[in-house]
């Protein structure tokens, strides 16, 4: 027997600043692929269009990261607790995480973990979101500002330690980002169905099978009993067809 | 143009095989009675700064080893009572290639060779620092103005004219290498002060070994400068508000200005990739206001840290050590989909019953 219900998982806010960023990002890989080695890819016509499109992407990533920001912790004022494993998270929560990831997902055993709108990152994407968010994103926009203004900040740079230093800096993390893009993409795809977490962050609404008699029923039970914020944030898959 | 250049510098190395044959001296060169007279400040105030010849400046010159006289050929025993106004010589006497490629510039007819050449002062490219180049075009083309026309294409273009002397990009040159010098910044302000190329007096101020300033860096003093010898100089330049600046500066100087349709295109500079990048040369100040330069092993301008580490040129001067390290960081990225996707793929009838 199955009873199906929808969580308010992602406000809109959360979903469009994501989807800028993600064009931006991707739009600065591939722009920065063609600056970095123009001999290998050469596809914006010319260098000085992947500089300027690379620009571009890089003040529209940086405005939606700071509006991201100020969204998490003054409009909606869960970063915090959104972002920042618990201690329970740092000492097992990560662990039993990694576990169901490299060996319960793989006999079919269920997700320890449950979105709820307060609580809606696992242990793992938690620590991962957070040295993505609050390090690397910030000091990647940092040593990309730095870099478009070279000759005026040039005292910077030299406490930085030199422009081949701060390049350093940009290129690596950069790689970062491209790493976490693949890892990023591939979990995304781990839900009930491969496009199952793909939903929530499209329209804010994730699906919550309740099969009754499943062992981790309970679980899920929290959506059920405590209240969330938002009124509207736990519909019946009725109400929905209805809307 | 080879045979053209052999056949036009004729008349120079007749001249100077004739000052070769002739038991040449100062005296015969006549620099000396002149400069008894010329290379005192006090004419100065007899008829303007022109009349003032610097004789260390002059000294190192090619110009002095063909002396006054031959270009001033009608000045007379009776010279300056006689108030006739002595001859000058014309440069194209003896650089008419350059005069004829010169003149059929662009540049031509907008500033005589004078203009930018002090004939009693000249040097060859090589002794010449980038900023020096600029600072003659600077006589008559206001650099901020400069910076602002051009940052109308050229992203950065205040960066770009920090680096590169006007005529990388406004004559042509078969080869561009990458010289370093030293920047000092200007003494009253050593917080946020300028960056200026360092005077042989103040690098003769730390003491070298033989008072020859090129052993600050070349310690060994085998004449090459090593990476090493890079590291270590650059590790003890920033306690003394100093830094290495590189410019990329054409291997030969050409008069042909013009503006150069591949000058447009960034990847003239940006992609050629890091070998034809890896030629570059430190410039040391001499006395005389001109510079010696000295070969510097290969490879330094690619090296992140030790090399220049203020100077980097986008899509050229990459380091190979760290893109390997970048893809590493890549390819443990798709460990993950690969990995875990396969024995995904491998288990997937476990999750049938869900
Ligand atoms: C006794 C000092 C003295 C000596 C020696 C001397 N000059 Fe002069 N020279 C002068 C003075 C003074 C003037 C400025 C004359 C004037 O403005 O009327 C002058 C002017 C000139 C001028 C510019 C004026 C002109 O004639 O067109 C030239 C060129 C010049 N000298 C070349 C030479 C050369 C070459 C020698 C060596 C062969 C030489 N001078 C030796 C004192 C000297
Ligand atoms: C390579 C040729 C050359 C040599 C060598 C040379 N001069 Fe000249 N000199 C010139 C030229 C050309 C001018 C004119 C510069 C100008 O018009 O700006 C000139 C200008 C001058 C003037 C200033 C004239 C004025 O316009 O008022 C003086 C003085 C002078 N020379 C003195 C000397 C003395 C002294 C020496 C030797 C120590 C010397 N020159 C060597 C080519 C030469
Ligand atoms: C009497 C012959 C003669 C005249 C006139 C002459 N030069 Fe030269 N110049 C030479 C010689 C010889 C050299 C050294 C060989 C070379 O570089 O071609 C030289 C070298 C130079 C150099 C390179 C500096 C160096 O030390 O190698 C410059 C720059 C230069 N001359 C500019 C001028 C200018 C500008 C004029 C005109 C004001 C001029 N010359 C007039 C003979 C002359
Ligand atoms: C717009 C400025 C400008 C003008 C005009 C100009 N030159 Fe030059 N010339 C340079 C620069 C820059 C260099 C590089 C070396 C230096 O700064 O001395 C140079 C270098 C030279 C050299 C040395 C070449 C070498 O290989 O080292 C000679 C010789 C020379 N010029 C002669 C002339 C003659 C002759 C004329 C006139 C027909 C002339 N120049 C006009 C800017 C100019
Ligand atoms: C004696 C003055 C003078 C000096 C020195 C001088 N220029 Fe010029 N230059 C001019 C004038 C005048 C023009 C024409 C007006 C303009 O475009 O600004 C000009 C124009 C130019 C142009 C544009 C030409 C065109 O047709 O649009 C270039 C490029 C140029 N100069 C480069 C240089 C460089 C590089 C140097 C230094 C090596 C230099 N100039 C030194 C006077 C000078
Ligand atoms: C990166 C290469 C580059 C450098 C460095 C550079 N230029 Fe140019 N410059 C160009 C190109 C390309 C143009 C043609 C642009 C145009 O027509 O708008 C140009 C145009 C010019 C012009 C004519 C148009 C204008 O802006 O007035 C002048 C004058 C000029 N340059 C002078 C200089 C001087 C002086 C310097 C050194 C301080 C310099 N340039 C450095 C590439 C360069
Ligand atoms: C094309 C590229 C991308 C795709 C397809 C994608 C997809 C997704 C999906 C499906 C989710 C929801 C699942 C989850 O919460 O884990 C999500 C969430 C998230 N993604 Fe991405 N993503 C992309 C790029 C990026 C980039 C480049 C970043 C950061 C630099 C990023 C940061 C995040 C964050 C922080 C969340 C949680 C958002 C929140 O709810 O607060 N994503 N992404």
């Amino acid at each position: 027997m199955k009873h199906t219900e929808y969580v308010y998982l992602t406000p809109m806010p959360v979903r469009i600043w994501h989807w800028l960023n993600a064009f931006g990002i991707v739009t600065l890989t591939i722009t920065g692929i063609n600056i970095r080695f123009p001999d290998v890819l050469n596809i914006f016509g010319t260098y000085k269009s992947a500089i300027v499109l690379h620009n571009t992407a890089g003040i529209v990533v940086s405005i939606s990261y700071t509006l991201w920001l100020l969204y998490y912790m003054f409009v909606a004022g869960t970063l915090a607790k959104l972002y920042i494993p618990t201690m329970n998270d740092i000492k097992t929560g990560i662990i039993r995480q990694a576990f169901f990831y490299f060996f319960q997902y793989f006999k079919g055993g269920p997700n320890p973990h449950h979105g709820t709108p307060d609580n809606k990152f696992n242990p793992m994407q938690k620590a991962a979101y957070l040295v993505i968010m609050l390090v690397l994103l910030p000091l990647v926009i940092i040593s990309g500002i730095i870099l478009m203004y070279v000759a005026p900040l040039r005292e910077i740079i030299m406490v930085i330690g030199g422009i081949k230093t701060l390049v350093s800096i940009h290129f690596l993390i950069a790689c970062c980002f491209t790493a976490f893009l693949f890892v990023h993409i591939y979990l995304a795809t781990l839900g009930h169905t491969p496009l199952a977490y793909f939903k929530p962050m499209w329209d804010g609404w994730e699906k919550v099978e309740h099969a009754h008699g499943d062992p981790h029923g309970d679980a899920h039970g929290s959506s059920h009993d405590k209240a969330p914020d938002n009124d509207h944030a736990v519909k019946s898959a009725a109400s929905i067809g209805a809307a | 143009m080879k045979k053209i250049h052999a056949w036009s510098t004729l008349p120079i190395v007749l001249m100077l095989a004739l000052l070769a044959i002739g038991p040449v001296s100062a005296a015969e060169t006549g620099n000396d009675r002149c400069l008894s007279c010329h290379a005192n400040k006090d004419i100065i105030k007899r008829g303007g700064e022109l009349l003032y010849v610097d004789p260390a400046m002059y000294a190192v010159t090619s110009h002095s080893a063909i002396g006054c006289n031959t270009c001033h050929d009608s000045v007379r025993s009776t010279h300056p009572d006689d108030g006739l106004k002595s001859s000058r010589a014309s440069c194209k006497d003896c650089h008419s290639t350059i005069q004829s490629e010169y003149a059929a510039s662009i540049h031509g007819g907008k500033a005589t060779c004078n203009d930018c050449h002090n004939p009693h002062e000249v040097k060859p490219l090589i002794a010449v620092s980038g900023s020096d180049i600029n600072a003659k075009c600077a006589k008559c083309h206001n650099l901020g103005k400069i910076v602002k026309s051009h940052d109308k294409w050229l992203p950065q273009a205040d960066l770009h004219i920090d680096a590169l002397p006007c005529v990388t990009c406004h004559t042509s040159s078969q080869n561009y290498v990458i010289t370093m010098s030293i920047q000092k910044r200007q003494s009253g302000n050593t917080q946020f002060g300028e960056f200026k190329p360092a005077t042989h007096q103040e690098l003769a101020a730390f003491n070298p070994v033989n008072g020859d300033v090129s052993r600050l860096i070349d310690k060994n003093g085998d004449r090459l400068i090593s990476l090493k010898e890079l590291r270590d100089f650059n590790y003890e330049v920033r306690k003394k508000d100093m830094r290495l600046w590189g410019m990329m500066m054409p291997e030969v100087a050409t008069h042909s200005f013009q503006i150069l349709e591949n000058r447009w295109d960034c990847s003239f500079c940006h992609a050629s990739g890091p070998k034809a990048m890896q030629k570059s040369y430190m410039a040391f100040p001499d006395n005389s206001g001109g510079y010696t330069r000295m070969e510097v092993e290969s490879g330094a301008i690619l090296d992140i840290l030790y090399g220049t580490p203020d100077f980097y040129m986008m899509g050229s001067t990459r380091s190979t050590a760290l893109n390997i390290v970048g893809a590493l960081i890549i390819a443990g990225g798709l460990m993950m989909p690969i990995g875990h996707g396969t024995m995904r793929f491998l288990t997937r009838k476990n999750r049938k019953e869900h």
